[in-house]
């Protein structure tokens, strides 16, 4: 059994303008120690969508319909009490962030032990005991427990974030943008202590990144999602090496590498659609330099081709 | 300055004083500086694109805008087309600013909300006198837009900053700036702020207007990758300092300052088949690097650090054709 299936699942805000479909109809599913990649420019709906994994989706925004199946339950059923119970031991999340997601008047020790006594019954020195080995294993010294988070560097806070979200042992933990706005090696650092930690704990991870090359390196499978839908899903490896929706193929041509030859530069023309009133169709046609008639009217849907999903009528 | 040359900088330097509380004040008299641009020299010829890249703090920022003396720098010289930028008055700015122009990070922050795009490249057409009578603003307008992209120019003319995307807004702002048709240009992280997919397509737009128009650029980044795409030539910094300056590809092929090595290491690569590498650098940036320095200011974190290193300041050396390091383990060439 899978340990998340997110069915038909769409999200819209309501806004004096009309509805937002940030997420329409996305299905996926996730197993067992996987890491799946969620990538997407900004707006594309990426971050409202995990946020619905938490149940964190706040007015005006609504989950219009769908289901998420989290180990057999559908978390959008569930009781508020319920919900909050799994939130922490059950998913847990890492925040864009990490400098607003502390709280600057608490030190980083109380607000794990917070965590670890507001989801199981140990006594309070047990708590600290744990929030000190949480810290060790995201490379703090102990010793630091009653710092404030002012006293650390953006990368250290990003650790701790990981120290709090890992400290109750989720079953599922989900990264928004965890290492963006960081310098290139406090994030290197930061990717090997995650990776480290995906193989101690045997961590199933939902990745949200707008960078290609961070997925690259972390995720085993990838989604890549354009304007409020996923496109196309399929393992890392096949798709950097051959992406088959023409998004994704742009999307690749237009990161630069600082590996091999220096390639051309390749930009997709246009800008990603508002989503109030998303291109009928296919919502990629107006930038596709593939575009059809049937692209204009009809909208693509799921095709299973080579172990991987794509939504583009050019897969036969 | 040799004949091709834009622009001259020397030892310039720029030194921030630490604000103190009351106490401290009190008890030491000595004022700390934290040494944000520390004895750069550099320069850049007709039509070429350099690149500044480094970590955050480590001054490339304030070393573009020393450069339109935006800030006031501690010493040095910076001669531009002739000219001894640091000894001009309010006056003789202007016609400088006229020459030399920048391109900001926050395309959102950097153009003004309230008036509509035509409205904000009049007002540079009329602040430097460009036209005479509107019929020639409307012109010299229309082409600069056009020359960014932004066609047909009818379309942008009367729409507000925040009805354009991100990409479209970075584009007012060069094409506010190709108004000028400036011989210098800074870009200071002029794409790190936009998505992936519109991106490349201002690098290329970069690109062109040094084609087109000969205008020379200073690109300034923190990613490696991009500024490869771009500059003819990159200069890394750490803590105030250029540590080493080459030709593009001989930067990122044969890197041969430590800390180089480690940042082309760190940058991640869009291939799953190829494997995370450790950078072999331990340690953090110091947030406020207010110390003298005596020694080689990367030696703590450095893993070839040798004695020497903790002595004594290594200069820029030559090591082979255009290419400069500042490594005491480095061998100078003829």
């Amino acid at each position: 059994m899978a340990l998340l299936e997110v069915e038909h699942l769409k999200i819209y805000y309501f806004t004096r303008q009309g509805a937002v479909k940030a997420v329409d109809d996305i299905s996926f599913t996730l197993d067992k120690d996987k890491t799946l990649g969620l990538i997407g420019e900004s707006g594309c709906g990426k971050t409202t969508m995990v946020f619905a994994l938490m149940r964190f989706v706040a007015p005006p925004g609504r989950i219009v319909a769908g289901k998420i199946i989290f180990e057999g339950r559908d978390i959008l059923t569930i009781s508020d009490k319920e919900m909050r119970r799994l939130r922490g031991p059950g998913i847990a999340m890492v925040f864009q962030s990490a400098q607003n997601a502390l709280n600057p008047v608490m030190t980083v020790g109380k607000q794990i032990v917070e965590e670890i006594l507001e989801h199981e019954s140990v006594t309070k020195e047990e708590a600290w005991e744990r929030a000190r080995k949480q810290l060790e294993l995201v490379g703090i010294s102990g010793d630091r427990i009653k710092s404030y988070p002012h006293e650390f560097s953006g990368g250290m806070k990003q650790r701790v974030m990981i120290a709090i979200a890992t400290a109750c042992n989720p079953r599922l933990l989900i990264l928004d943008e965890p290492v963006t706005g960081l310098d290139v090696i406090v994030q290197r650092q930061l990717l090997t202590l995650l990776s480290d930690l995906r193989e101690e704990l045997h961590l199933p991870i939902i990745f949200i990144t707008h960078d290609l090359a961070v997925v690259a390196e972390t995720c085993g499978e990838v989604a890549v999602m354009y304007a409020g839908k996923i496109v196309e899903q399929a393992s890392t490896v096949s798709l950097y090496k051959e992406p088959a929706h023409p998004y994704s193929q742009a999307l690749m041509k237009s990161y630069p590498s600082i590996k091999g030859k220096k390639g051309k530069l390749r930009s997709i023309p246009g800008a990603p659609p508002g989503l109030t009133n998303p291109p009928v169709g296919c919502r990629f046609h107006p930038r596709c330099p593939y575009v059809m008639d049937i692209c204009r009217q009809e909208e693509p849907i799921f095709k299973q081709r080579d172990g991987r999903l794509v939504a583009c009528h050019l897969i036969k | 300055m040799e004949k091709d040359e834009v622009l001259r900088v020397e030892n310039l330097k720029k030194y921030f004083p630490v604000r103190k509380g009351l106490l401290q004040l009190i008890s030491s008299r000595e004022r700390e500086y934290v040494h944000a641009v520390d004895d750069v020299s550099f320069s850049v010829h007709e039509g070429e694109i350099l690149g500044f890249i480094g970590e955050s703090g480590c001054g490339k920022t304030t070393l573009g805008r020393i450069l339109l003396r935006l800030i006031e720098p501690s010493s040095g010289q910076i001669c531009f087309d002739g000219i001894d930028v640091t000894s001009l008055n309010r006056k003789e700015l202007k016609s400088l600013r006229r020459k030399m122009q920048m391109i900001f990070q926050d395309p959102h922050g950097s153009l003004n909300p309230r008036r509509v795009v035509s409205e904000i490249m009049r007002q540079t057409v009329q602040i430097h006198r460009l036209a005479e009578g509107k019929a020639e603003e409307d012109e010299l307008i229309r082409n600069a837009l056009e020359e960014v992209e932004l066609k047909p120019a009818e379309e942008f003319w009367n729409r507000y900053p925040i009805l354009l995307s991100g990409g479209q807004r970075q584009r007012v702002g060069i094409g506010r700036v190709l108004i000028l048709q400036p011989k210098l240009v800074i870009a200071d992280e002029p794409i790190s702020m936009l998505d992936v997919s519109v991106r490349m397509g201002i690098l290329e737009l970069l690109l062109r207007l040094r084609d087109r128009f000969g205008i020379s650029l200073i690109y300034i980044s923190h990613d490696l990758a991009t500024a490869r795409c771009v500059c003819d030539r990159i200069a890394i910094m750490y803590l105030g300092k250029i540590v080493e300056i080459a030709p593009t590809e001989d930067i990122i092929n044969n890197p041969l300052h430590p800390y180089t090595q480690a940042l082309i290491l760190a940058v991640p690569v869009p291939d799953p088949t190829v494997k995370l590498h450790d950078v072999p650098i331990k340690g953090y940036v110091p947030l406020t690097p207010t110390e003298v320095f005596s020694s080689c200011r990367f030696h703590p974190r450095c893993p070839y650090a040798l004695e020497k290193c903790h002595q004594e300041e290594p200069p820029l050396i030559k090591v082979g054709h255009d290419h400069y390091v500042a490594c005491t383990r480095a061998t100078k060439a003829n």
